[in-house]
């Protein structure tokens, strides 16, 4: 691997360059050569061909990066955390391979974003390096101390670098189980690794850092591109939160109304009322009990396959068609389990607008069989809240008054007529 | 001198990693901003074009228009490579007898001057090692690459560039000849060549900029420099011509330099914005009320050699103010041109006081609202200037409208590329090539044999033909039955003749269907061929239709009127037919009726003036 090498097939066309490790879709006996070009290309070895080796090239010179100040700012300041759990916003590529992997060291970040400190000092804890698919309701905990010990260390705001698959989730999960916090926990993404020179990681971390030191914010927010230029961001609480596109740098989106506010012309402007920083002493409301479950209804879902899903559960979320509805034939399982305690809790697979039961016969019917209509709850949402409330306690009656009571400005009483997203 | 030629063609196919269509548009929906900056590796290093680029720090705009895509604004993921494309440049490997490469890795080349959303470009070698005859000699041809064309820049402001998004992706096909032209009619021949080849496979696009060559000029002594999108294939010899002599002046002044010992002092910039207070109007007026700093650098032993040396274009003065304009600055002044520009004498004077210059000694100044960018241009120009004391520095330069060319960034390295993951590598299997083989277009010198014998044309007119566009519209034309030579003389006279409508408007390019019409009526003997150049302006001024161009330049020698009383005339003359059948006869009646109009009037009107008459005649005739 990076021998230089020429390379003759068996009618004398020649390429001269290093090899390359081979492409996880490279055919059978092709070889990959980074040429003298800089290109890339795959050759087909057969017994015709030879090769000899070349002694290596020597290294071309490259220009020095604009050097970044380190770890300016002034003294009496006090620092913003960064925790780092992995995700394109902390990923690098390896420029032979083209391949992409989660970085380790907060040496490896700030060779990334050399801007980082420009505001201030910005303390760096890699906590975990994998991509958020790759996350479970463990993680959400394990960040949750770490958000705590930052904040009793002493810094005044708290950034999370997530991978954008699953950042809703765990924005939402801590927003349920942080407690009293002092400052902003914010959580920020990238949907363009940062080896692409358009990458929107620099620029929504450095607005991440913006708001994590704005005083007036003690809840779990995410900030990311509010549109498609580099120019504003968009702060969304963590429970009113969605990836709504796969791609999009503006993926994330408040529904049901517009977010607390944005990070524009170096400004945090709050448009929303938002929790103020608490006195006391930060907590993690742990344990989270990771028994609760998702299920999304479609047609043709057998009522015994959802039964099954449920069977080991204590609790489980449903994403309802409309107005929060399941099929009929659905019925017998869930008054079993709500009888026997299981949480059956209803959302919307709308993913905006209100879950309601009074509406049609069918949602009367769940409601009667003791199912919980979670209004304007996220699935996602309402699935972290289930855990959280879940691991509360283990009195069932407890665990719904839970679920349908306020905790992180989760539900959005009024839906304004001109804020529908 | 050496020099090597880079020629990029636009396709037709689509665009190369998305569905949307390969037209230009002029309806804006929106504009998206951003920034770019240059991403480093592992030991923190940046190509140095791209950390050029980015150094300038400058606002990017894009205008979407209606045919834009997520794609093009960097905002969801490749789609898989365009295939007509793909075979395009395989049917350009096999014409070129290059071998293919077995498996295709599309690469990002890192390019942040904004012209990308992405920031990067994304290439692919398809096939290397191929060669071409021209005039007896063979040129060598490194390589046949596609690429994504960049997005069109529409203006340039303080801080910011604009670009519209509809050219980014179309594909290019870019072929790369080893540097052995050694002249610069040699590189407009093969140039002409290599164009004709890809018109040949069909699949081209047509007009002004979609073919644009890159030459790479060394002259002995000197440096590689890369004159980067040349659009006319005439002034590919001016540019080569111009570079050599370009690169002569500069060693000339090396020379000179290295005899004087001139050196550039390793120093900050000084500040002289003092002295200049009270100039009179020019660039330094705003920096006399206090809105601007003027900084200066000495350049001892460089008098003298600023300006053009006699019987010379170039000047050394010319390639330092590049370097000041390179970082947003209108660009400099130097001693060897003052007193001037409201500096008079005693300012002169003063200023070579405080930077303590003798004799055979000069200084360039640059003022700018920025201390910070001021500072930074002039360290630029120091560092170029300590370039000329080794003669010429390897860049990239701008062709210019005039001939002359303009430095604009660095030689970009091989460090510039890495895989573009997100498109899987692309396997190109012998049958494909088989395929390709069997499929291949007519070879320029075959199609030139051919047009000779099957149309018995002059070899230079037949030459003419298929070394421009010319070549696609003629066949189409003769194959409609048009005598070749009427053809001919209507594409490569004729038609080039014709002015634009205007300095910025795009050439006047009519459809097949336009100069089917148009040849049509001529041999109708509607109007005579000496006419065609004034229809064609007609029509390349505005007018709607074949008509009215004829109506307005006069020779409509068949008018409504005439036509009116041609059908009068044949109605009447068929009265008992038209008692008997009424409206019915049209048919009997249109062939009689169109034998005579001999196609002076469109068929459509000639069948309703028809349909009125018969109607008409039907009621006096009581029917």
């Amino acid at each position: 691997m990076g021998q230089r090498i020429e390379l003759t097939d068996g009618r004398g066309a020649t390429w001269v360059g290093s090899v390359v490790p081979r492409h996880e879709f490279s055919g059978d006996r092709v070889l990959p050569l980074k040429l003298e070009s800089g290109y890339n290309v795959g050759v087909r070895i057969g017994p015709e061909f030879s090769f000899r080796r070349l002694p290596d090239r020597p290294r071309s010179r490259n220009a020095e990066l604009p050097a970044s100040p380190s770890s300016a700012g002034s003294a009496d300041r006090g620092w913003v955390t960064l925790l780092s759990t992995g995700g394109t916003i902390a990923s690098r590529v390896d420029y032979d391979t083209g391949g992409v992997r989660p970085v380790r060291e907060e040496r490896e970040i700030l060779s990334f974003y050399p801007e980082l400190e420009r505001g201030g000092r910005v303390r760096i804890v890699p906590v975990f390096d994998r991509l958020s698919e790759d996350l479970v309701p463990a993680d959400w905990a394990l960040l949750a101390e770490k958000v705590v010990a930052s904040f009793v260390e002493g810094a005044e705001g708290v950034v999370i670098a997530h991978g954008t698959d699953t950042l809703g989730f765990t924005a939402a999960a801590l927003s349920f189980l942080l407690r009293d916090l002092p400052g902003p926990v914010v959580i920020v993404g990238a949907q363009r690794s940062p080896d692409r020179p358009s990458s929107d990681g620099p620029s929504n971390l450095a607005a991440a850092v913006a708001v994590a030191r704005d005083r007036r914010i003690g809840e779990v927010v995410v900030v990311l591109h509010a549109g498609l230029s580099d120019d504003r961001y968009a702060i969304h609480r963590g429970t009113w939160v969605r990836k709504m596109h796969s791609s999009r740098r503006d993926a994330f989106e408040s529904r049901n109304g517009p977010p607390l506010g944005e990070y524009v012309d170096g400004k945090v402007e709050l448009s929303q009322p938002v929790r103020p920083p608490g006195a006391g002493p930060p907590s993690a409301d742990l344990p989270l009990d990771s028994r609760g479950g998702l299920l999304w209804s479609y047609p043709g879902l057998e009522p015994a396959r959802a039964e099954a899903f449920v069977r080991d559960l204590r609790g489980v979320i449903l994403a309802g068609t409309g107005l929060g509805h399941i099929a009929r034939g659905h019925l017998d399982w869930i008054r079993a389990a709500c009888r026997r305690g299981t949480i059956v809790a209803m959302t919307t697979q709308c993913l905006a607008g209100n879950a309601d039961p009074f509406v049609y016969a069918t949602g009367r019917e769940l409601h009667r069989a003791g199912v919980v209509f979670l209004s304007d709850l996220l699935p996602e949402t309402a699935y972290a809240k289930l855990l959280w409330a879940l691991g509360r306690s283990a009195d069932s009656a407890e665990v719904l008054r839970l679920l349908r009571g306020d905790r992180a400005g989760e539900f959005r009483m009024r839906h304004s007529a001109g804020s529908w997203v | 001198m050496k020099a090597g030629l880079e020629v990029h063609q636009q396709l037709a196919t689509g665009k190369l990693f998305c569905d949307c269509p390969t037209e230009l548009s002029e309806e804006v929906l929106g504009v998206v901003s951003r920034r770019l900056r240059p991403a480093g590796g592992e030991e923190r290093t940046v190509d140095a074009a791209a950390a050029f680029q980015a150094s300038r720090g400058l606002l990017y705009r894009y205008e979407v228009v209606p045919t834009s895509c997520l794609v093009e604004l960097d905002e969801e993921p490749p789609h898989p490579l365009n295939e007509a494309a793909l075979d395009t440049a395989l049917s350009l490997s096999a014409l070129l007898h290059a071998r293919p490469v077995d498996e295709i890795q599309v690469m990002r080349k890192i390019v942040v001057d904004g012209s990308n959303t992405s920031g990067f470009q994304r290439t692919a070698l398809i096939a290397s090692g191929g060669q071409l005859d021209v005039g007896g000699r063979t040129v060598s041809i490194l390589s046949i690459c596609l690429e994504e064309d960049a997005a069109r820049k529409v203006r340039e402001a303080d801080g910011e560039v604009v670009y519209r998004l509809d050219r980014l992706g179309i594909p290019l096909i870019e072929i790369a000849t080893g540097p052995e032209i050694t002249s610069g009619e040699e590189a407009r021949a093969v140039a002409q060549e290599i164009g004709a080849l890809l018109r040949a496979t069909r699949r081209v696009r047509r007009g002004i900029g979609t073919i644009r060559e890159d030459l790479n000029v060394s002259t002995e002594g000197g440096q590689r420099i890369e004159i980067k999108g040349v659009q006319e294939l005439r002034k590919i010899q001016e540019y080569v011509d111009g570079e050599v002599a370009r690169q002569k002046t500069l060693l000339a002044v090396r020379d000179e330099l290295g005899r004087r010992r001139a050196h550039v002092p390793e120093r900050e910039p000084v500040d002289v914005t003092p002295l200049c207070e009270h100039a009179g109007p020019g660039p330094f007026a705003e920096a006399s009320r206090g809105h601007a700093v003027v900084l200066a650098l000495p350049l001892p032993g460089f008098a003298g050699l600023l300006r053009s040396p006699p019987g010379t274009e170039e000047r050394l003065g010319r390639e330092l103010a590049d370097q000041a304009r390179s970082v947003g600055l209108r660009g400099l002044v130097h001693s060897d041109e003052l007193p001037a520009y409201g500096l008079d004498d005693d300012r002169v004077r003063s200023i070579r006081q405080r930077l303590e210059l003798r004799e055979g000694d000069a200084f360039v100044l640059v003022t700018d609202r920025s201390h910070e960018r001021a500072s930074h241009a002039l360290r630029r120009v120091a560092a170029r200037a300590r370039e000329a004391l080794d003669g010429i520095a390897g860049e990239t330069r701008d062709p210019l409208p005039d001939g002359r060319t303009r430095y604009s960034r660095p030689l970009p390295g091989r460090d510039r590329m890495y895989p573009e993951t997100d498109i899987p590598p692309i396997p190109i299997p012998e049958e494909r090539l088989r395929r390709i083989r069997e499929n291949l277009p007519e070879r320029p010198e075959a199609l030139r044999s051919r047009l000779e014998r099957e149309h018995g044309l002059d070899a230079e007119v037949v030459r003419q033909i298929v070394y421009s566009d010319a070549e696609e519209p003629f066949q189409e034309l003769t194959g409609r039955g048009h005598p070749a030579p009427l053809v001919a003389r209507l594409l490569i006279h004729d038609l080039p003749a014709v002015p634009a409508a205007e300095p910025a408007g795009s050439p006047f390019a009519p459809t097949v269907e336009t100069l089917d019409a148009l040849l049509t009526a001529v041999e109708g003997g509607r109007f005579a061929k000496e006419g065609i150049p004034r229809v064609l302006a007609a029509l390349a001024g505005g007018a709607g239709s074949l008509d009215a161009a004829l109506e307005q330049v006069g020779l409509s020698g068949f008018g409504k009127p005439d036509l009116d009383r041609l059908v009068d005339r044949v109605v009447r003359s068929n009265d008992d037919l038209v008692r008997r059948k009424g409206i019915e006869c049209f048919s009997a009646l249109m062939g009689d009726v169109m034998k005579e109009v001999r196609g002076r009037r469109d068929g459509q009107e000639v069948a309703e003036a028809l349909r009125r008459a018969i109607a008409r005649r039907a009621a006096e005739l009581g029917s």
